[in-house]
């Protein structure tokens, strides 16, 4: 892989002065000369320049090489296809009845990549530190050499994913001394984790990370060195993942089948997760102000879009199709109340759209918008300048919904901008994402963004945690997710799953567009062992937290 | 003192320059009205150019030559809005602190030196981020406010060398107003000078807009070449290989710039009659008032790099 | 002397103008940038609550300080040369981001736009020298190059000559597939210098028609010169009244405009290091601005300011030497 650039680079040096000539005659073939196969992988995580060293977990800042290549969890959560927790630095875990003690049994034999042995009291630093402890935390105690229990102060099933699969096992003997502000801003250059990967090098373009010898599971990691590199701009990544130059990427390319054609890497698998959405700021009661706090409006918009057209022009027929319950579809079907509308129209049908404003008491104005009592639905939509899938989609948007006679307008916004209106509650339509959920159950995302406790009135900031920009607020809604997070048969759950859908299809607080296309570039001619869509058993794009170095752990270089 | 400033005969360049200007501005005041809404996006996407569509379309199936029409409006709007905006700063602060000369002289050069030496793009920026939406108008604006100095100093210097003048002296002896001499007997010899700067502060203020829009800053929701660029560079243009959407907006910018160039080329030949080159090398005609030197209306090349980055 | 006291209070007035500037333009920007922060995270689909509630920490914006106290407390730091923690790059002191990209906006802006310079200037001198004959038909193509926009020049380079032909590299101011970081030997530097063609070539061929044309004109009006016609008429042979007169004149004031633009090369091109993911200081810039990172943003004006002032400095001191009409004039 990196052997032809090597040559250049020494060919190069040999004769600066006829830099032109010279880099014409050296980009031919690669010779495969003597030495040992260069088995560095190379990948674009979505960093940009200047790489500054920054391991530690709880950091904003943090490189992706920490999530999961050093750092692990007690298990592996398979975001793309479902199924049973892995164990990984956990052997196995029981709930109580109610669900607010959590029995935690670790592996033995797990040593630090500095050769100290991982132990329970590793287990309890990392949950019950200030920084990384949950709210609901009321102790964790070891009751033997391999056994944690970990109480709560409320059912915590719902949170099962984000405790064993999310939280990052520090070590304690490093860590503990850290006061709260220094586990915060502590750059950890030279981390100690118990992962399948060390840190190496880190320089202003690039670091690397090579295989701990002592990995707890035998004969992994069998690449000997990963590089991840620092690039600024999309274009260039596609460019070099064209030109092979990169191993392993999670990156929107429009014509993927070009990739390998053009001499990239020919693994690719396309895992659409996050929902693609119109936040509306639906809530007058909260300060909401605009045509879209009528739910007829919101209605209206929801049946006039076409969203084949919007997946084939601005996601280029990459993006799924979404579910208006906001269940994963294909993942989380058995979570789809039998009663509702199971996937969102893929056309437009403005005339249906016409006949809701008009039944609502609207009428058609001469300029072919409609009004009531003098205000005509006018509204703007705002997507961040230079995500260009989102621009694209809200002009498509601005042009579909005209002709149901409403008229919006598409305007773009920097990441100010974007941040500041929807944290704040002033704006009308956004183009936004919801972030999809870890685990094959839609909660996470009936909790944090429709429920009424997870907002502020307009004006008022949302709090740390709090993802509900639409300021919704439907006791309906609130009560049945309390239900859901308290419950512990299926049943309850799916009957609290079932009101809430109900009620979100019908109100369309965030109209639901597409689910967006997370696309993954794998090299398997040099690599295998890579999630495939036969065998997808972890979320497969190098950005991903936990899961790639999951997948790094997996890979082996090909003789 | 209007013979001199006749246009030389037979300028080629001039000719050339006018041409050009002048079929840029007529399509972007003319195109608009012919061809499709350039926000249409029925076609489908990455035509090449054909009958139907000269210029080809866009990854969202836009005519492309429909984006160039309105975009040549936006960028003309910018760039002449802006332009307008600076060259006034550049009066207030170049002529009038350069005839006054004394106190208000040594204030307004210092607020024009500081903002000679203080990053130009930078500034741009952040005051463009603090505009939470920006206009067409806004950027211009913001363009104009940054974009004056340069051409202060320069008129400063010529207002100086003025302001000893004869006539200019004999009307102060007369006790005539001091607007009065400003704008009857010092500005109508800027002229020349002014069109020139002003010319440049149009090219410098499409530039400027292209680059902001490049970065994510330019207007919102209005069709630049700037933005069309952009577009072009974000729907990932080059690798499908749809020149016509990525080539004809840079290409109109630089041959915009030209055109003003060759204008301002004979301008130049007017305000400093040395430039006059006749095709005989020994003869080098001299004007009765040269003008200075170091007041060659040709800027150096650095407020581009300091704008377009 | 009174030029140079001058001199002296503009000096100390425009740095404490761009210092105050600096420190208030920040402080002007909209947005929480713990929020941003988020919204960005958020995008790639993760964020744990142990980072969120570090960003609150990290970004928390209320110092409960008056715009006085934080104004004397920021020159307070600048003077001790301290410019502050990076939040976009955190925790790298601002100070060392700058240092690490300061010799590559230096080592590829600095040498590209000399050798624009020097290109120009010679061109620009010749057709000059030569006007009224075929030469003069050069200057509507280089009206051209005067108005190309970088960006757009930089990404056609890149396509055409790292894309398509790949016989330049694509990205990054040195081999990064080879090298795990710089190091001092002849292959890493050959693959800087191979890297940095098309940036270089971008700057090159975009900025060389504003030095021709200058230069082609003060070359003109110098050559009517009475002193020309004196030298001629003395019989002074050609090269020497070329070099010696007329060159060495018509150059001055593009000299002055050369140590401007040269101390603008800190700016960097900002949108050309974009494109070539070039670790310079343009790029910076872009980093801080988009990251309502105000130490960054502040550090770097502060830089650009200085050197910019700097240069400035250096040719008033060289022009008072030159040309003492300069004193005169102010």
């Amino acid at each position: 892989m990196t052997r032809p650039r090597a040559r250049r680079g020494m060919l190069l040096a040999a004769a600066l002065t006829t830099v032109t000539l010279l880099a014409a005659g050296c980009s031919g073939p690669a010779e495969s000369d003597e030495g040992p196969v260069d088995t560095t992988l190379n990948v674009w995580a979505g960093s940009q320049t200047p790489i500054t060293a920054n391991f530690n977990p709880y950091a904003p800042t943090v490189l992706h090489g920490a999530l999961g290549p050093v750092y692990e969890t007690l298990f592996f959560y398979n975001k793309a296809g479902g199924g049973d927790p892995v164990p990984m630095l956990g052997e196995s875990f029981a709930w109580n009845e109610d669900g607010t003690v959590l029995t935690i049994t670790i592996r033995e034999g797990v040593q630090w990549s500095d050769g100290e042995d991982f132990t329970v009291d590793d287990v309890i630093y990392s949950l019950t530190n200030e920084v990384g402890r949950s709210a609901n935390l009321v102790s964790a105690e070891a009751s033997d050499d391999t056994t944690v229990v970990v109480t709560y102060d409320s059912p915590q099933f719902t949170n099962e994913a984000a405790i064993l699969g999310g939280a990052w096992m520090l070590p304690e003997h490093v860590w503990a001394e850290k006061s709260v502000e220094e586990a915060t801003t502590w750059a950890n250059e030279a981390p100690v984790g118990t992962g399948p990967y060390t840190v190496d090098t880190v320089s202003e373009a690039s670091y690397t990370l090579v295989a701990n010898e002592n990995y707890w599971q035998e004969g992994k990691p069998a690449v000997a060195k990963v590089r991840y590199l620092g690039i600024d701009a999309n274009a260039s990544a596609e460019d070099l993942l064209k030109s092979g130059d990169l191993d392993w990427t999670g990156m929107f390319v429009p014509d993927p089948e070009g990739v390998a054609a053009a001499g990239g890497p020919t693994g690719y698998v396309n895992t659409p997760q996050d929902p693609t959405v119109l936040y509306t700021c639906a809530n007058a009661d909260l300060g909401c102000k605009g045509p879209q706090t009528d739910v007829a409006v919101r209605q209206a918009i929801n049946i006039a879009i076409d969203r084949g057209t919007i997946n084939d022009k601005a996601f280029v027929g990459l993006a799924a199709p979404i579910s208006p319950t906001y269940a994963l579809l294909g993942r989380d079907d058995q979570w789809i109340a039998p009663d509702v509308e199971k996937e969102s129209p893929q056309s437009g049908d403005p005339e249906a759209a016409a006949a809701i404003l008009e039944e609502a008491g609207y009428t058609l104005g001469a300029d072919g918008v409609y009004e009531k009592d003098g205000v005509k639905v006018e509204l703007t939509l705002t997507s961040v300048e230079g995500w260009t899938d989102y621009n694209d989609a809200a002009k498509l948007i601005a042009e579909q919904v005209a002709a149901a006679g409403i008229k919006v307008t598409a305007s773009t916004a920097t990441w100010q901008e974007f941040s500041d209106s929807r944290q704040s509650g002033n704006f009308q339509l956004i183009m936004g994402g919801i972030i999809g959920t870890a685990v094959a159950d839609p909660f996470q995302i009936y909790r944090d963004w429709f429920s009424g406790e997870y907002t502020q009135p307009v004006d008022t900031q949302l709090e740390a945690g709090e993802w509900n920009f639409t300021r919704y607020s439907n006791p309906v809604v609130d009560a049945a997710v309390a239900q859901a997070a308290a419950a512990s048969d299926e049943q309850t759950k799916m009957d609290a799953y079932a009101e809430i859908q109900h009620e979100i299809t019908r109100d369309l607080p965030y109209i639901p567009l597409v689910i967006n296309a997370t696309q993954t570039f794998y090299n398997d001619t040099e690599f295998t062992g890579w999630p495939t869509d036969e065998d997808l058993y972890a979320f497969p794009p190098s950005w991903g937290s936990v899961s790639a170095g999951f997948i790094l752990a997996n890979l082996e270089p090909v003789e | 003192m209007a013979e001199y400033r006749i246009l030389p005969p037979r300028s080629e360049k001039l000719l050339a320059g006018l041409f050009i200007t002048g079929g840029i501005v007529l399509f972007a005041v003319v195109a608009p009205f012919l061809v499709q809404d350039p926000r249409f996006s029925g076609n489908d996407a990455f035509l090449p150019p054909s009958a139907d569509h000269l210029l080809g379309t866009t990854k969202l199936g836009y005519d492309v030559l429909a984006q160039l029409a309105h975009g040549a409006r936006g960028s003309l709007l910018v760039g002449l809005a802006a332009a307008a905006i600076a060259i006034a700063l550049s009066l207030i602060f170049g002529i009038f602190a350069g005839y006054a000369g004394g106190w208000t002289d040594e204030v307004l050069t210092m607020v024009t030196n500081i903002m000679l030496v203080i990053p130009g793009l930078p500034l741009v920026m952040v005051i463009a981020v603090y505009a939470q939406s920006r206009s067409l108008w806004l950027v211009a604006f913001i363009l104009g406010i940054t974009g004056w100095a340069g051409s202060a100093v320069v008129l400063r210097s010529q207002a100086r060398s003025l302001r000893s003048r004869d006539y200019v002296e004999a009307s102060q002896v007369a006790g005539e107003r001091t607007w009065r001499i400003l704008l009857v007997e010092i500005l109508p010899n800027l002229l020349p000078l002014l069109a020139a700067q002003f010319l440049f502060a149009v090219v410098f203020a499409i530039l400027g807009e292209a680059g902001l829009s490049f970065i994510g800053l330019g207007p919102n929701g209005s069709i630049t070449w700037g933005t069309m660029i952009t577009e072009a560079y974000g729907g990932n243009a080059m690798s499908a290989g749809a020149w016509w959407w990525f080539v004809p907006p840079g290409l109109l910018i630089a041959v915009f710039g030209a055109g003003l160039s060759l204008v301002n080329f004979s301008i130049d030949e007017v305000v400093n009659p040395k430039l006059r080159v006749v095709a005989e090398t020994g003869d080098r005609r001299r004007a009765p008032e040269a003008a200075a030197p170091a007041a060659a209306p040709v800027q150096p090349a650095e407020p581009k790099a300091e704008v377009t980055a | 002397m009174r030029y140079y006291l001058r001199r002296a209070a503009f000096y100390a007035i425009t740095v404490w103008a761009a210092i105050s500037l600096n420190f208030l333009i920040p402080r002007l920007m909209p947005g929480d940038p713990a929020d941003i922060m988020l919204a960005k995270m958020a995008r790639s689909g993760e964020v744990a609550p142990g980072v969120e509630r570090t960003i609150r920490l990290l970004l928390g914006s209320d110092t409960n300080q008056t715009p006085w106290e934080q104004y004397v407390a920021y020159w307070g730091s600048l003077l001790r040369g301290d410019l502050g923690v990076s939040v976009t790059k955190f925790p790298t002191p601002v100070t060392e981001l700058i240092s690490a990209a300061l010799p590559w906006s230096i080592g590829l802006l600095g040498l590209a736009t000399v050798i624009s310079f020097v290109l120009g200037i010679a061109a620009g001198a010749w057709i000059g020298w030569r006007r009224g004959t075929w030469v003069d038909h050069i200057i509507p193509g280089s009206t051209l190059l005067q108005s190309l926009p970088y960006f757009w020049v930089a990404l056609l380079l890149v396509y055409g000559f790292a894309v398509v032909n790949p016989w330049f590299p694509r990205i990054g101011g040195y081999d990064v597939f080879t090298f795990d970081g710089p190091e001092a030997t002849a292959e890493f530097v050959g693959s800087v210098i191979y890297h940095g063609v098309l940036p270089a070539l971008t700057v090159v061929l975009s900025s060389f028609g504003g030095w021709l044309l200058g230069m082609r004109n003060m070359m003109v009006s110098t050559l009517s010169e009475d002193y020309i016609t004196t030298a001629e008429a003395k019989g002074l042979r050609r090269s020497r009244i070329l070099i010696g007169y007329a060159v060495r004149n018509a150059a001055l004031p593009s000299i002055a405009g050369f140590g401007i633009s040269l101390a603008f090369v800190v700016t960097g091109a900002i949108v050309m290091e974009q494109v070539f993911t070039y670790p310079g200081l343009g790029k910076l810039m872009i980093t801080a601005v988009q990251g309502n990172d105000f130490a960054l943003m502040q550090g770097l004006f502060l830089v650009i300011t200085l050197t910019v002032l700097a240069a400035t400095f250096l040719m008033d001191i060289v022009y008072g030497f030159v040309d003492p009409r300069t004193r005169l004039n102010g």
